[in-house]
């Protein structure tokens, strides 16, 4: 099995998954002033989704905690972005 | 008063790989984590806590369980013990549990002992009932809440609200000491504090052996059941759903669609009045009982 | 400045637990001081992903003589390929070196898995004394009359203080930020990577690769693996997996529309790559960011009270022939410990004091070695030498090679061919020459 899904490779990585959010969308934001939707392209977890109304959401609960999505963003804060609280979020085991 | 609570360091169910034809779990891809229904009883144990009383947490594994000892008395328990010795080969609930019963009793019983009622690994479920077995005491399972209020405290009375099937709940009253099997998610865990997580980090864990147990070898020699081992559920085989060729082209797409499920029976109302229509329903109701029938 | 000896719990503050932060908790902790090494991840390395090939045996061997006899690596690196490709050829330069130094000891380098490698570091630095804290994020540094005095974790009574604070908290270091020595980074300077690693028998990439026993392989390719997209990918051999990605520069992934995950997918399907990984079985995905730009994303490296080192202060050189981050790491971090040390010794923690960072630097060759590959990161990392030439030269020797029936050319018609072909014009080649030469030669 090389060649995978997204949601296989997705099913590989080990999430410990905080009770509040690390990253928070202002769909508003994404909504009214931003055309391009970057991230929903450039994430590799794949977790904006947009939406019908032209705002995005966000799932955090598989993040890579890379930061791809903020310097992608070309909007003034479209994205809030910090790390999971210690010992939550991501945890590789074998990369 | 004195509440105990027994912790079991479980492997994360997401890092649980079995492969296909040898039914072995890959070991070295496994992380391990503080059971999730054991994580609820401790910090609902440190909210009970009266000013007075202790919370003393307990675990029966090997070294590698002391970190997560560490992160309970980060959290605020007040003393912990770790029972292994190197002639304990299982961890099986029968076995766990003497070692347990044997460990409260050597750090002198407590009033109080909250139990996660289920483990993501085994998940047997067994592990509260039978160390109420071994220690004669009461046990309440599926407990989703309990309270004392302060004269209860006095009396030793606690209430304690279960599940049942169906999402039925009782409300019971237990006299202490007692055990409580405690369900899965019902609170996070605190987080510790700076200052109490860089405390316990050096924090050494007491260990009882079968010798500080007062026990011998012999007394773990239990005539237990036996996992010989767990299958995955079979895959069921697929048949390819094929539409009927003589249908036209966008019923194919349908059928296709719906993959073979067909639909439950009913009539789509497009014709008539809107009198007439609204007439069909209620006969429909009325003849399937939803309604009373006319007169 | 007040003095503030009750506060001042620690001599030294790491944040990081990489290769970085344990390399100068280690060496910080040897020369007696108390080090409080700080990391966010429930174990060091949880969060750390690189391709993952460690230049820096003979670097930490000086520091942990013959480390690679108790640390999990995983192959030594003696074979190098440098692969261009076209969508369907590839011409490899091909490097195998069973000499001293490659094949023996010290080594040249290891390829690792990070969880397993970072892990082991930072228990070497607790070895060495260092107070290893996980689970601990921190989210701001602690000032004192313009000086920093020490860090805030996010947890109760989070407030830790320390002499000097050294930030090694990765490419998106929030404390360089925070601390106002470092700006908000463009698209264009940095680049992701997605990668995975792949279960495979060891006998089989013994055989696969012409490998003997713990000999790795390093593969990087350029051209037309990424699509248009500004990258390249990799592929290295772990004792039984191999770590394989693909490496797009975050703004023309975003002008693409590029999917990370769906490039990979491409590259392991290229038919140079599929036989490579065929039979493999996927263990982990990851994804991580890297600073390539170097030079010129460089923070300022100090201000009082702290200093910055490995990634969080961009010492990461991308530059085609090279792609170099985790020795660089542990260069920058013994350098930060180095000047942490002789602080500690002066009694002295103001900017002025800190500053000789900058020589130790110098002294472990890496600010030498970023200056002198300023020029490359902007150009190699653009689309021309990353993708166009190296798809050019795999499809002139796909001309070349060719026999049918036509009339050979000679290799220079063929190449102005080639050149009209694409839309280059003869000026800019000769520009883009004489940048390759300026960025590798002198």
């Amino acid at each position: 099995m090389v060649m995978t899904t997204h949601e296989e490779k997705m099913r590989t990585v080990r999430f410990r998954v905080a009770a509040t959010p690390h990253i928070v969308v202002n769909s508003e934001i994404c909504r009214n002033e931003c055309s391009v939707h970057a991230c929903v392209y450039v994430c590799p977890a794949n977790l904006f989704v947009p939406l019908d109304d032209g705002g995005i959401l966000f799932n955090y609960e598989q993040c890579f905690e890379c930061g791809t999505c903020y310097i992608a963003c070309n909007q003034e804060n479209a994205i809030r972005w910090s790390y999971p609280d210690g010992g939550y979020g991501v945890t590789f085991r074998e990369s | 008063m004195r509440i105990a609570v027994c912790l079991k360091y479980v492997p994360d169910p997401g890092t649980i790989e079995v492969d296909p034809l040898t039914g072995l779990i890959a070991a070295d891809r496994l992380l391990y984590m503080l059971n999730p229904a054991d994580e609820s009883a401790l910090e609902l144990a440190l909210r009970l806590r009266p000013p007075q009383g202790t919370v003393t947490v307990f675990n029966v594994g090997p070294v590698e369980a002391d970190r997560l000892l560490q992160e309970a008395l980060a959290a605020g328990a007040d003393a912990a013990v770790r029972v292994w010795d190197s002639a304990i080969s299982s961890t099986k609930p029968m076995i766990t549990t003497i070692l347990l019963a044997a460990a409260l009793r050597a750090a002198e019983l407590p009033d109080l002992v909250l139990c996660g009622g289920h483990s993501v690994d085994r998940g047997s479920g067994t592990v509260p009932a039978l160390l109420a077995e071994h220690l004669g005491w009461p046990v309440v399972t599926e407990v989703t809440q309990f309270e004392m209020q302060p004269d209860e405290l006095q009396s030793g009375r606690m209430r304690v609200q279960r599940r049942l099937a169906r999402g039925a709940r009782a409300e019971s009253e237990v006299t202490l000491p007692a055990i409580l099997g405690l369900e899965t998610g019902l609170v996070h865990l605190r987080q510790a504090s700076l200052p109490s997580l860089m405390r316990v980090k050096h924090t050494p864990i007491p260990l009882y052996g079968l010798e500080e147990l007062g026990l011998s070898p012999q007394d773990l020699h239990f005539p237990a059941m036996t996992l010989h081992e767990v299958m995955p559920p079979r895959p069921r085989a697929r048949v390819m759903f094929t539409p009927d060729c003589h249908r036209s082209a966008p019923e194919r797409v349908a059928q296709i669609l719906s993959a073979g499920v067909a639909g439950k029976a009913g009539q789509i109302l497009d014709s008539g009045t809107p009198e007439q229509q609204a007439d069909a329903i209620i006969d429909f109701l009325r003849q399937h009982g939803f309604l009373e029938k006319s007169p | 400045m007040t003095a503030l000896p009750a506060k001042e719990q620690f001599d030294v503050i790491v944040v990081g637990a990489g290769p970085a932060g344990s390399a100068a908790a280690l060496l910080s902790a040897r020369a007696g001081l108390k080090v409080l090494l700080l990391e966010r991840g429930e174990y060091p390395g949880a969060k750390n992903v690189s391709g993952a090939v460690f230049y820096g045996s003979a670097i930490l061997n000086q520091l942990i003589p013959n480390w690679w006899e108790q640390a999990p690596v995983e192959r030594y690196i003696c074979r190098r390929d440098i692969a261009f490709m076209s969508p369907t050829t590839a011409v490899a330069l091909d490097f195998r070196c069973a000499g001293s130094g490659y094949a023996t000891a010290p080594y040249n380098g290891f390829s690792v898995l990070r969880p397993k490698f970072d892990r082991w570091l930072a228990a070497q630095a607790e070895a060495a004394g260092a107070f290893l804290l996980t689970s601990a994020v921190v989210d701001d540094v602690l000032w004192d009359d313009g000086r920093v005095v020490g860090v805030r974790v996010r947890r109760e009574q989070g407030e830790i203080y320390g002499k000097v604070v050294i930030a090694c908290d990765g490419v998106n270091s929030f404390l360089a930020k925070k601390a106002g020595l470092q700006r908000e980074f463009h698209a264009h300077e940095l680049s992701l990577g997605v990668k995975e690693v792949i279960g495979l028998d060891p006998a089989i990439i013994q055989d696969r690769f012409h490998l003997t026993g713990n000999e790795g392989i390093a593969f990087e390719y350029l051209g037309a693996i990424t699509e248009d997209v500004h990258g390249g990918a990799f592929l290295y051999t772990n004792r039984d997996s191999l770590s394989l990605g693909v490496i797009g520069q975050v703004s023309s992934l975003v002008e693409r529309r590029k999917r990370p995950y769906e490039l990979l997918e491409r590259f392991k399907a290229h038919p140079a790559v599929a036989p490579l990984v065929r039979g493999g079985k996927l263990r982990e995905y990851s994804a991580h960011l890297i600073p390539e730009s170097g030079w010129a994303m460089q923070p300022k490296l100090y201000t009082d009270g702290l200093l910055v080192a490995g990634d969080a202060a961009g010492f990461c050189l991308a530059a085609g022939l090279y792609l170099e981050g985790m020795n660089y790491a542990i260069q920058s971090g013994l350098a930060a410990a180095e000047t942490a040390i002789a602080a500690c010794r002066r009694g002295n923690f103001s900017a002025r004091s800190l500053a000789v960072y900058r020589k130790h630097l110098k002294q472990r060759h890496v600010s030498t070695d970023f200056r002198a590959y300023r020029h490359a990161p902007s150009f190699v990392n653009g689309p021309r030498l990353q993708n166009l030439y190296p798809e050019m030269i795999a499809r002139s020797m796909e001309q070349i090679f060719r026999v049918d029936g036509a009339p050979k050319r000679k290799i220079l018609p063929l190449a102005y061919r080639m050149v009209r072909q694409s839309e280059i014009r003869p000026g800019q080649l000769l520009r883009d020459a004489y940048q390759v030469a300026r960025a590798y030669l002198w």
